[in-house]
């Protein structure tokens, strides 16, 4: 009976598995075919190796730790405010929750040109700071400005899935552990915090896999004059229009982000130990 | 209490690190200067002109749609496939669900080119169906992500007990897990409308020629400055879209009723105001955007009829009145498409998706494409006007089109230093300024290969074309030492930088320059005495262009004077058009020597060349090395 249904379900996956071979997995080949050959079609490692220069290595390391840090700090601004949200009466907060999300209606390249207008040194933040006599701030064209950009664009995704899965929670469970006994910290890391890791989960790889691959933003908010591998791979395709040495970057790229995804499943193991 | 209290602080510091942007962006569109670096006065122009714009009214609305319908099919297939993925074993699963992250850890570019690719090798012809497949394809991981955390939390006991108790699997999903996942669901949803209004490069590779998308219209306009319409457009689709949230949250809620002991009159007047804020009017709103954007769309179609000419120009770079000009005299539709660059214009070209009849590279993209056998040859009988083109441009263009076959210049200007009187307090002639301490930055360098090698060529007396590796080597020797000194390397944001007072010193497009000094009028722009660049930018005729007669009309028209004033007018480029020019009325700007510099000083300017993708190469990894020092 059970694993009737089980098959049932699974049958629900067929259009996307079909969808996914199609429009996923089909021009994913068309990038491995590039990345693996040269301009005249013969088959070469080239386009991998070129990770390995310097400069690219460089690329991909600032790449790595800037869009760590942003998600790092996008967690730590969105868990609580998830929290104080989960809080909030049921029918107010889908309305809050909408408002985290607005935003990103207006369209991310005018989002990004304003902060350019906020961060500058003539820029709007600098003027208020002025008249209140404090000191300028100075970070428009540093990696501080990269990192602000990337957590301001990417922030939201972070709060849905935490806010998600925090307002499931059972509050007859808190409750519970509060009677036994447990303190608000005991509360917190025994019960809320190991029972929101898929949602922590989904919102680590909903930021920083698209921070990881940006360039829109080093390019606006860092001058240009951090390097990220996003601006590389661009560079190839765009201004190189080397379309085999983009697919190869593309390739070895997605290969790493690949591998730490599969490392984060592995420690995933408690959240799916409940599949149905 | 102070608990509550520092709750509230922390959301107000993040609602306002959110909304930041927002309201400058709102503050924008009552700015009645076009620069977004400078404030000119409060103005509603823009709003009144946003609605007069049939261009930007049909990108809004096939905007809405693909957003609207990409999400709603990608809700529905990653929700069943987030439920069936889920009732995978687990190597399965997390095979699927790599997968699934594929779209998401790509670079949109190599998503939009392999999508792009995909259509053309199945012969699907690129359209707004093409533009929905990749939005719906981008827009289902977002779905399953939001979905599963919500799967992995559902008790597993409930569903069960549901069956026990005689429910069917169905009823018992929709009775017991559906409402569980539902919050789930929904977010992905909103997710994936999102995504779908803010996508650009995927749909610049997917779309075919006249369907424009918000974003592929604001991404095409970034060359020449943001009209501020589309700043307008933004405030009312986010005010419009606060309202209806407010609205459907102020309708009374239904558990509130219940705990509440209400008269029956009152509960009815509730149940009333919230099936009209909660079902009518969300319904309307989406029923009204369907219906215009189906008529819209009709009304828009006019890549059906056979007498029309595909234009494919640069972001802004032609009044468009000229284009309904053109369309009276003759009853040729035109399809009028914009790009952003070069490079992104020519894979487009190159692999045949989208048959153009008209388009506008520069001087080294035209070699390129003569090399590769994509343009044809002109037929200058049908192009009469052609003789007010100066013979000078005609000349120059032999540079990149040696025999003037195949190209007809439109527009050309010079590469230059632009700088503030103010804060700069010598006179400036040469390149050796962005090398000097005393600017350390205040300096704005062009980001691309080609413009910033050009200028360290020429400042050490090379040509801006060099392939030798000794003067390259040198050159790149000069743009590392110059690294700490730039402010930032830009391309399109030199001017509003500038207009702003941000840096002193600016490499910039002498097109730009006059724009530039119309609004900061401390500007002043030099051609250094060490020589510099000059660009073409010409009109061309694809070799699969299949209304040839129609573009030579079309080019013809454009080469007429008046129209050539008129584009003057509008974007403030040099036009190569000698009988243009004299129409001119004002005179500073006829006779402007930025616009129109003497002979002596362009002796000193070369055009770029097509150097070969060999040599591409190199100039690109010695860039490369520049930026990531």
């Amino acid at each position: 009976m059970k694993n009737k249904d089980r098959k049932v379900k699974r049958l629900l996956a067929g259009p996307y598995v079909i969808w996914a071979v199609g429009f996923i997995i089909i021009p994913l080949l068309m990038i491995f075919y590039y990345g693996l050959t040269d301009k005249e079609g013969y088959f070469t490692f080239i386009n991998l190796a070129k990770i390995t220069t310097p400069e690219n290595l460089k690329s991909l390391g600032l790449a790595l730790l800037l869009s760590l840090i942003s998600t790092v700090i996008c967690l730590i601004l969105a868990y609580p405010l998830c929290m104080v949200l989960s809080n909030l009466k049921v029918n107010k907060s889908s309305f809050i929750v909408l408002i985290f999300i607005l935003p990103m209606w207006m369209n991310f390249l005018l989002r990004t040109l304003a902060w350019q207008n906020l961060l500058e040194r003539n820029g709007i933040i600098n003027i208020v700071l002025g008249f209140f006599h404090l000191p300028a701030l100075e970070i428009i064209n540093t990696p501080y400005a990269i990192i602000l950009g990337m957590v301001y664009d990417f922030l939201p995704f972070m709060v849905l899935p935490i806010y998600n899965v925090l307002s499931k929670i059972d509050k007859d469970l808190i409750a519970a552990a509060r009677d036994l006994g447990a303190n608000s910290v005991q509360t917190f890391l025994r019960i809320i915090l190991p029972l929101s890791v898929p949602g922590i989960i989904s919102g680590v790889t909903m930021v920083f896999v698209p921070a990881l691959t940006t360039f829109v933003i080093s390019d606006l908010l860092g001058g240009s004059k951090i390097l990220l591998i996003g601006n590389v791979i661009e560079q190839e395709f765009k201004q190189g229009s080397n379309w085999n040495a983009g697919s190869g970057m593309s390739l070895v790229l997605m290969i790493f982000i690949i591998f730490s995804m599969a490392l984060i499943a592995k420690y995933d193991k408690d959240g799916e130990g409940t599949a149905f | 209490m102070i608990k509550k209290t520092l709750q509230r602080f922390y959301l107000i510091f993040i609602i306002i690190l959110l909304y930041a942007p927002i309201i400058t962006l709102m503050a924008l569109s009552f700015n009645s200067s076009k620069s977004r670096a400078k404030w000119g006065g409060f103005t509603t122009k823009w709003y009144v002109r946003l609605f007069q714009d049939d261009q930007i009214m049909n990108a809004l609305y096939t905007t809405l749609e693909i957003a609207l319908l990409s999400a709603l099919i990608a809700t529905l297939l990653g929700t069943a496939g987030a439920i069936g993925i889920h009732a995978f074993r687990r190597k399965y699963r997390t095979l699927m669900m790599g997968v699934t992250n594929i779209p998401m850890l790509n670079a949109d570019i190599v998503t939009g080119i392999s999508l792009m690719l995909l259509f053309i090798a199945f012969r699907f012809s690129l359209g707004f169906s093409t533009i929905l497949v990749a939005h719906i394809t981008f827009n289902i991981p977002y779905v399953i992500l939001s979905v599963m955390p919500r799967l992995k939390q559902t008790n597993i006991n409930t569903y069960e007990a549901a069956l026990d108790l005689g429910a069917s699997p169905l009823y018992a999903f929709f009775k017991v897990v559906f409402p569980d996942i539902l919050p789930g669901v929904s977010s992905g949803f909103l997710l994936a409308f999102t995504m779908s209004l803010d996508d650009f490069v995927i749909t610049h590779f997917t779309k075919g020629p006249g369907v424009d998308t918000l974003s592929t219209k604001i991404y095409s306009e970034v060359r020449k400055g943001i009209r501020p319409e589309i700043y307008a457009l933004s405030t009312i689709m986010f005010l419009s879209v606060l309202l209806l949230l407010v609205l459907v949250n102020i309708a009374p809620d239904e558990k509130e009723d219940r705990r509440k002991i209400l008269s029956a009159a009152t509960v009815r007047r509730h149940k009333i105001s919230r099936f009209l804020l909660r079902k009518v009017i969300p319904a309307t709103i989406i029923a009204v955007v369907t219906v215009g954007g189906i008529f819209y769309s009709l009304k828009s179609d006019r890549t059906g009829g056979d007498n029309q000419v595909i234009v494919y120009n640069w972001g802004e770079y032609l009044d468009p009145e000229a284009i309904e000009i053109f369309e009276e005299e003759t009853g040729i539709n035109v399809v009028y498409e914009e790009f952003e660059t070069n490079e992104i214009m020519y894979p487009k070209i190159q692999s045949g998706a989208i048959a153009y009849d008209v388009v506008c590279p520069s001087d080294y993209m035209i070699e390129r494409m003569i090399k590769n056998d994509l343009l044809a040859e002109i037929n200058y009988d049908n192009i009469p006007n052609i003789k007010n083109i100066g013979d000078v441009y005609m000349e120059q263009s032999r540079q990149f089109d040696p025999d003037n076959k195949y190209s007809v210049p439109y527009l050309w200007g010079t590469v230059g230093i632009l700088y503030n009187k103010k804060l700069v307090d010598e006179p400036i002639d040469s390149w050796s300024v962005l090398w000097d301490e005393k600017y350390k930055d205040s300096i704005l360098m062009q980001d691309s290969v080609r413009d910033a090698f050009g200028v360290a060529l020429k400042y050490l007396g090379y040509s801006l074309n060099s392939t030798d590796l000794d003067e390259l080597t040198a050159a790149q020797k000069l743009l590392i030492e110059q690294k700490p000194l730039v402010q930032a390397y830009v391309v399109d944001q030199v001017r509003d930088k500038m207009i702003g007072n941000e840096a002193a010193i600016g490499v910039i497009y002498s097109g730009e320059a006059i724009y530039t000094q119309l609004e900061n009028p401390d500007l002043e722009y030099v051609i250094p005495k060490e020589g510099s660049n000059i660009w073409i930018d010409s009109l061309v005729i694809p070799k699969n262009a299949k209304h040839k007669e129609n573009a030579e009309a079309f080019i013809n028209f454009i080469c007429r004077p008046e129209i050539a004033k008129m584009n003057f007018d509008y974007i403030t480029y040099s036009i190569p058009n000698d009988a243009g020019r004299e129409l001119i009325e004002e005179p500073a700007l006829r006779n402007s020597k930025i616009a129109f510099p003497d002979a002596k000083e362009l002796e000193r300017c070369e055009t770029f060349k097509f150097l070969g993708d060999e040599n591409d190469a190199v100039y690109n990894e010695m860039w490369r090395e520049v930026k990531s020092r």
